[in-house]
């Protein structure tokens, strides 16, 4: 196990020490990270890291392998761009928690606050407690799972994510809807909030945000009528 | 003198509100601007006579060779001729024109930029300089793509349609496209125009933080923006670490825009130059971060021009597709008029997917319109002759360096670009914008 203290070195010396024990696939402790920002950046191959303590902005950013756990909170964009591997935080994330993920799973065992998962394009995002404002706004593809409630205008502009709410909902956003889960879907969210170890309150009823699509085409003429202008 | 038909009510206006009552929307096209706004056309170069010496005009070596990024990268950007590719998405453009532009920039030794969209492997392959844009959709971000590239740009805005997203119609999401954007095929696709991690300056600079971690701080990073409150932005983007500041003037070219956005916003790139490089001034970095232009940049005399009102380089987006074919027609091959409705010369229906040359477009069949091959050879010709005509201008004033140009170099036309870019009035010395100041015969200005 390689061991660094975040407090004894420079941002660059961090992430270079970080980047070469992760390329040889070393299992990195980070003490003291003091919520600085842009820690674990762009690291592209298999690894275990552990941050103790609250970490700043785009920590664990455009990863493409690792496996990081985060003990704290977090700042704006944790987890942002993931393409695969895992990303743990065990409070709360601020703002656009993985934002534009490609893929591989993200899991806030707290609240995450607003914009999470906004511009998703896969992979899977699952909040232990309570989501924001504008959870999943223009998500593309992958899931969202908040065990908790969600604030107002989930879902908007969405395309073919689909959102798992376990407790209330605020309000839907523009072109979204609530619907029920199918028992297929009720099965996934049982054995995937059990997977991750995520608590989900006694006789939870899910509840499924999807599109409505009326926004998929912006000329209301058929394309027959259309002309060139 | 009253007019023989109303001045108010004119037909293109009557025309505008017959198609917006058919569409019920605003309409849409491709390429640019079409008001008439003040542009470089307006100044010239005051060439040599007993005041200065000329260079041998066709002889005597001028230099082209452009480093653009050298603030904090470890390896900038190093140009042969101050003129690059501007973005302009896969999806966007066709296959075949995103390899002919990479095969074109590579044979003068300058770059290209992938546009929104994601990298297209086409213009990876023949690029040898790529700048990976950093988008507000983030549609095909890819970390390992942007470590192969040469330069990352956040683009904050575009000339077109600043303070609003891309647009790419139906027609034009293949499933290949659609793949690539993680989009369904076929929709209407509407890009966000904010970015989804970051909202303002403060964020902003913790963003060019992360990216240039991720990059070890090897390669450059550039701020693109629209021309709208030039002076704030740029010095808002080089106090937040931007290596090079990008400005794309309402001439700015398109594949789809609102008409009301590319007619109706930004400010011409000519007024935009002057603005920038004092901004720079004022804050001391002139110099330091590199300053780019875009937007309408024609041949290499206006190229020339921005390069002596302050820019480092210019970037050319519709002047490339023209050297593509755009707007050319192809005796057997292109019917305009049936394929878009109007003559060679006039279509501007880059949104439609139509392009009877194979460059807007994702139809295979007009694709195959398109060499790739023969086209980069255009746009590779097309780049050298601007280059010839900036340094030919540039000996023709006694530089050696086309970035040696500078305001003192011109002369301005009309009032309007006099006092856009604080150069004087040709044949005058009259200085309005140093009030009070010593001007033309000595006397004060009032």
């Amino acid at each position: 196990m390689v061991k660094l203290d975040a407090s004894k070195l420079s941002l660059r010396e961090l992430n270079t020490s970080l980047k070469k024990a992760c390329v040889l696939g070393e299992e990195i402790h980070i003490a003291n990270p003091g919520a600085r920002h842009n820690m674990a950046v762009c690291i592209l191959s298999k690894c275990r890291i552990t941050f103790d303590g609250s970490v700043g902005y785009y920590c664990a950013s455009m990863l493409d392998g690792p496996d990081v756990l985060v003990n704290g909170n977090a700042g704006w964009g944790f987890a942002e761009h993931l393409y695969s591997g895992t990303v743990r935080l065990t409070q709360n994330a601020s703002l656009a928690v993985a934002a534009s993920i490609k893929g591989g799973e993200v899991v806030i065992e707290g609240d995450a606050g607003a914009r999470a998962g906004i511009g998703i394009k896969g992979g899977l995002l699952a909040i232990g407690g309570n989501a924001g404002y504008l959870t999943g706004f223009i998500a593309q593809k992958g899931r969202i799972i908040i065990c908790g409630n969600v604030g107002d205008a989930v879902g908007d502009s969405m395309y073919e994510s689909l959102i798992y709410v376990g407790g209330k909902v605020a309000s839907v956003g523009t072109d979204s809807r609530v619907t029920d889960v199918t028992a297929d879907e009720t099965k996934w969210l049982g054995e995937t909030t059990e997977r991750l170890k995520l608590k989900t309150r006694k006789g939870t009823s899910w509840k499924k945000v999807e599109s409505m699509k009326t926004l998929y085409h912006f000329d209301k003429l058929k394309l027959k009528d259309r002309h060139v202008v | 003198m009253v007019h023989s038909s109303s001045q108010l009510w004119a037909k293109h206006i009557m025309d505008d509100i017959h198609v917006k009552a058919q569409l019920g929307r605003y309409p849409l096209r491709g390429f640019s601007t079409f008001q008439r706004v003040p542009h470089f056309d307006e100044l010239v170069f005051l060439s040599t006579g007993l005041t200065r010496v000329p260079l041998e005009g066709y002889k005597e070596k001028c230099n082209t060779r452009t480093v653009i990024g050298s603030r904090f990268a470890k390896e900038p950007l190093i140009l042969e001729t101050p003129i690059y590719i501007s973005g302009m998405s896969f999806g966007a453009l066709s296959r075949s024109a995103k390899a002919a532009l990479g095969k074109g920039a590579s044979k003068v030794g300058t770059a290209t930029c992938t546009g929104d969209g994601g990298q297209c492997e086409d213009e990876r392959k023949f690029s040898d300089k790529l700048i990976y844009q950093i988008l507000p959709s983030r549609y095909g971000f890819n970390p390992r793509h942007m470590l192969g590239a040469q330069a990352l740009e956040v683009l904050v805005g575009q000339g077109a349609k600043p303070g609003s997203g891309g647009l790419l119609m139906g027609k034009k999401i293949s499933a290949v496209i659609a793949e690539q954007r993680d989009l369904p095929e076929g929709i209407d696709q509407r890009s966000p125009t904010r970015h989804p991690d970051w909202f303002g300056p403060d964020d902003l600079s913790i963003k060019i933080e992360q990216l240039r971690e991720a990059t070890d701080g090897r390669i450059p990073i550039h701020i693109k923006l629209a021309a709208c409150r030039v002076r704030d932005d740029v010095k808002i983007a080089a106090k937040i670490g931007a290596d090079a500041i990008v400005i794309d003037g309402m001439q700015g070219g398109t594949g789809a825009s609102p008409d009301v956005m590319l007619d109706h916003t930004a400010i011409p790139t000519m007024a935009s130059v002057t603005a920038a490089r004092e901004a720079l001034e004022e804050i001391g970095l002139y110099g330091k971060v590199s300053l780019i232009i875009s937007g309408g940049i024609r041949n290499g005399a206006d190229a020339a021009k921005a390069l002596a009102l302050g820019a480092d380089a210019v970037a050319i987006g519709q002047a490339a597709l023209i050297a593509l074919n755009c707007n050319k027609h192809i005796p057997g091959v292109t019917d305009y008029p049936k394929e878009v409705g109007v003559e060679a010369g006039y279509c501007r229906y880059c949104d439609t997917g139509k392009c009877p040359v194979g460059i807007t477009t994702q139809d295979p069949k007009l694709e195959a319109r398109l060499d790739p091959d023969e086209a980069g050879d255009r746009v590779a010709n097309f780049l050298n002759a601007m280059t010839m005509e900036m340094a030919l201008i540039a000996r023709s004033v006694g530089k050696s360096d086309v970035h040696s140009l500078e305001p003192e170099d011109l002369a301005a036309l009309t009032m309007e670009a006099s006092l856009m870019t604080k150069v004087p009035l040709a044949g005058t010395d009259y200085r309005p914008w140093e009030n009070g100041k010593k001007s033309h015969g000595g006397k004060k200005c009032i």
